[in-house]
This record gives structure tokens, sequence and C-alpha cells, in this order.
């Protein structure tokens, strides 16, 4: 029963993206739209399979998954620190609020030309701006992981003698780990998006710039070929975060772990 | 006497033999930016060893009392001793254990309750003695490395109990501490406490609105009025306190002060909404 059950379940699953290719394949073959620009599921598929027998499309990728993850961190490493400076410092919070709030809604790609200028064309200027966009997912869920640690279980700790300059690994970043591990999460997400939007006006490499070219000179199944495989690649990624994160919250409600 | 007042820093409070001293204590708060008076003029002293218990109406501040008593939060006006010495914030000479438990959810209950051991900078093989003895003592064997949202909640509130007894402060502050349990699971913990209390004869504030609860565990019962809360009565409670449950329950002298508590909490409680009498 629980094999078949496990079969549903995944087949359950890949139901959406199967209508999708599908539908994908029907509007296609339907002659609705030029085939140049819609190219077939098929056509696409040969295209992904042409570029994965090429050496130098694993170097794009890595490229852009490299300049993806570099600036993850270093939106990470801080994003957190200011974060957690804002939940316990009303100081901080005065600082770094309204900095927060003026450029949570900016789109960080708008900064590319101007990095352009401070930083050229390359990984400095497309791993700067990974680390604009992933930055405030950082700092605002880092926040609002502190602030919403429980009142009593500062207190208690407080009770049971440990010092206030020890409360922040004591305390409160356990208690907001959930929210960080959100935060992380939501800028994996952002760091491909800007990785290859980035890349495709500021970069001679990767994957983004490769979809340009494709897209420049109207190869369109290469270019959904790249778009697939940077797909599989996020989604990969997406999914060993979550494996991750659900077994360090593996002391969490069931219903609060990540889906 | 004499040379206690010369010595500098040395005060005549230190003479004092009670565990607690609660002198002229007031605290106000502010709410929406109009102040409100929570306690008022509340003067209560617990000596070493005793088990006290305070009841009072709901909102009466009898919870405030017990986290400034904690150190979590500072008084408006009055002297708070602990031993001689004014409070001034949390310590590990005073425990706490909230109604909600305050379990920290990231830690198994082995680690909870090592949490103040480890704190304390004891030798690793003690905190691992200390810790087993009291799950041991609270009948969690095998469940060490489970984590809080495992448990039930009388479970959760027997951790809370050992975190708060295993690293040995000599006085417990409970919070309403069985107020989130079923009424038989109720029972147990109070047995559970009684145990515990007898076994380490620590000083127990307790904080409860269950006078049958309050009677049943207490040398003596602290009534107080409404806000602004202080203490207006008070029960010594002189039971044989050998006896079973059962036979305490049903004995006359059980009755005759419970009622007595009772009655004196009901008057407090109708006293300023009539609609209750």
């Amino acid at each position: 029963m629980n094999v078949i059950g496990a079969i549903l379940d995944h087949g359950s699953r890949l139901l959406p993206f199967a209508l999708l290719l599908a539908a994908w394949q029907g509007v296609a073959g339907s002659g609705l739209a030029d085939p140049a620009f819609l190219p077939s599921v098929g056509a696409i598929g040969h295209a992904l399979i042409d570029l994965g027998a090429t050496q130098s499309f694993y170097a794009d990728l890595a490229v852009t998954f490299g300049r993806s993850l570099g600036g993850l961190a270093l939106g990470a490493v801080i994003g957190i620190p200011i974060g957690t400076v804002m939940a316990v410092s009303r100081q901080a919070e005065g600082f770094f609020g309204p900095l927060v709030k003026a450029t949570y809604s900016l789109p960080k790609t708008a900064l590319v030309p101007l990095l352009i200028l401070w930083l050229g064309i390359g990984t400095a200027t497309n791993v700067v701006a990974v680390m604009l966009a992933t930055l405030l997912p950082f700092v605002v869920y880092t926040y609002h992981g502190i602030q919403g640690v429980p009142r009593i279980l500062v207190w208690s700790a407080r009770a049971m003698g440990v010092a206030e300059h020890r409360m922040l690994w004591k305390v409160l970043l356990p208690g907001a780990q959930h929210a960080m591990l959100t935060g992380l999460r939501i800028a994996l997400g952002f760091s491909f998006v800007i990785a290859i939007a980035a890349e495709m006006i500021a970069a001679q490499t990767g994957v983004g710039k490769l979809m340009f070219i494709y897209g420049e000179s109207g190869s369109y199944n290469y270019m959904f070929a790249a778009v697939a495989a940077i797909m599989l690649l996020a989604y990969v990624a997406d999914r060993i975060t979550v494996a991750v994160s659900n077994r360090l919250l593996r002391w969490d409600d069931i219903e609060n772990r990540l889906g | 006497m004499l040379v206690a007042i010369f010595l500098p820093g040395f005060s005549p409070q230190l003479m004092s033999t009670s565990k607690i001293e609660v002198r002229n204590v007031s605290k106000q708060f502010d709410q929406a930016g109009s102040p409100v008076e929570a306690l008022a003029d509340l003067n209560l002293t617990v000596n070493e060893g005793e088990f006290v218990s305070i009841v009072g109406p709901s909102g009466c501040g009898k919870s405030t009392l017990l986290y400034m008593l904690a150190g979590f939060i500072p008084a408006t006006a009055g002297r708070m001793l602990v031993d001689g010495r004014p409070v001034t914030g949390p310590g590990v000479d005073r425990g706490i254990v909230f109604q909600e438990y305050a379990l920290f959810p990231w830690l198994t209950v082995y680690d909870n309750i090592a949490f103040g051991l480890r704190e304390a900078r004891l030798p690793q093989r003690e905190v691992r003695a200390t810790a087993e003895r009291y799950i041991r003592l609270i009948g969690l064997t095998g469940f060490e490395s489970r984590f809080p949202r495992e448990l039930s909640g009388g479970m959760k509130q027997r951790v809370a109990l050992a975190r708060t007894f295993a690293y040995e402060p000599g006085i417990l502050l409970l919070d309403e501490p069985f107020g989130a349990l079923d009424a038989q699971t109720r029972e147990i913990m109070q047995d559970e406490l009684l145990r515990l209390w007898r076994s380490t004869h620590r000083t127990v504030i307790m904080v409860t609105h269950d006078v049958s609860e309050a009677v049943y565990l207490s040398n003596r019962v602290c009534v107080m009025s409404q806000r602004p809360g202080r203490i207006v009565q008070e029960f010594m409670i002189e039971l044989d306190h050998g006896l079973n449950r059962e036979e305490m329950v049903l004995s006359q002298a059980y009755t005759a002060i419970r009622n007595a508590v009772w009655l004196a909490l009901r008057r407090q409680v109708t006293l300023a909404s009539p609609r209750a009498q």
C-alpha cells in the first residue's frame, strides 16, 4: 500500500508539470504561435541534450551557481548581524530601520548599471548585485525572528544565570532559527533571479549571458533549454535547503516545517 | 548591632531572619499613556523553608509580585529583600516556574534540565548525574531525547519543575504552575511538587487561583485584594501533612480552612464587581 501511495503521491506532484508541458506542446503544435518563437517541447529537449554534451555549458552553470552562492553568503554575513543588532538595540533599529523600509521595494536589478560603472563587467558586479538583493531577506527575517522569541524564554534564561551578553547565543538566535531559515530560502530564490538578470547585462560568462546570446540570435529552443537547466538547478538547491532546514528544525511543530 | 551600623554597606536588614521580605512595595504600569496601579503598599514576609501561596482575584497583580521578586521587573516604590539583600535583578538564588512551562523548544528534555546546571559551570559528570536523577524523579526516563513539542502538558510541566529544582535555587517562585493542566494531571503534579519540596526543603511562593490547591500544598495562604493589589488576609494552614490526599481532602480541618479561604477570596472578588454576587 505504501509503495503505491508513494507512487501516487509523487505522481500527483508531477501532474501539474505534465499538464504544463502538454499545454505548451498543444499551443506549439497547433500553429497558433510561430514555432521559431515558441519551440516545441521536443525541440527544447533536443537542445537541452545538446547543451548537456558541451563542456562550456557546465562551466557557465558553475559560474552562475558560484555567483549566486557567493552573493548569498555575503548577504548572510552582512544581513544577519544587521538584523540582530536591530532586534536587540533601539538605536540600531532607529538607524537601520528607515534604510530597510526605504530600500525594501527597490528592485535591486535597477542598480546593476550603476554597479557596472563602479565595478565593471564581470563577477564582482554580479556578486554584489546578488548580495544587495539577498541582504534584506536576511535582515528582515533575522530581526523578526529575534523579536518573536517569547519574553518568557529570555526571563527563564536570566533566572537560570544566563548573562545578557550570552543571551544571543543561548536563546535569541536558537529561537530565531525558524525565521532565519525561512529568510535563507527566500534569499536563495532571489539569488538565482538576480544572478541571471545581472549576467544578461553585466557579464561575459554564465547561464544568464548564454540565455541572452541565444535570445539575441533567435535560438529560442536553446534559450528555453538554458532556462530549464537553471530551473532544475534552483529547484535542487531549494530542496536541499528545505531538507537541511527541516533537519535543523526537527524540534519545531510539524506544521511549521518548510514545505 | 552597633558594629553593623558602622560598617559601610552593612545594613541592619542583614540581621533579619526571614528569607524574603517585601516592605511597602508599590508598582505602577504605564498603560497607553495612563498610569495603572498594580500593587499598592504590599507587605509580605516569608521564612526559610516555608511554602506560601498567594490567591487573589484575576488581575490583582499577584504574578507581577512574583516577577518583581524574580527580578524581571523593578518595583516603583518600597523594598524587597532576599536573604537580607535588596533584589536588583534576576539571580540563581530564585528559580521560577511559569504556567506556560517556558521550556526551550529547541532543546531536548535532557538539555532543558541540564541548562541551569551547565550555566552554573558544574563539571560535566555532575551535570549528567543531577540531570539523570531529576529525569528519574519525574518519571521521564526514556524521554531524555524528546523535544518539548513531543510531550503532554503534564510532562512539560514536570520538566519545567525539574529544570528549576535541578540547579537548586533556595527560593522557588511558582506562577500558576498547574493552571494549564487538566484536573487529574493537576492532582498528580501537586503531589509530585510536594514530594520534591519535602525532599529539598526550599522556600516556595506559589501564585494560584485555585483555593483547594493553595490549602492542600501550603503552610500559609495569603489573600490579595483587587487591583491595586495588597495582602488583606493570611491563613496559617496547620494540617497534618502526613495524611495522604484522600484523608486530607476529606478531613473536617481541611474543609473548614478551605471554606474560610474561599470565602475570603470571594469577598475580594465580589467587592469590585457587584454583578458576581
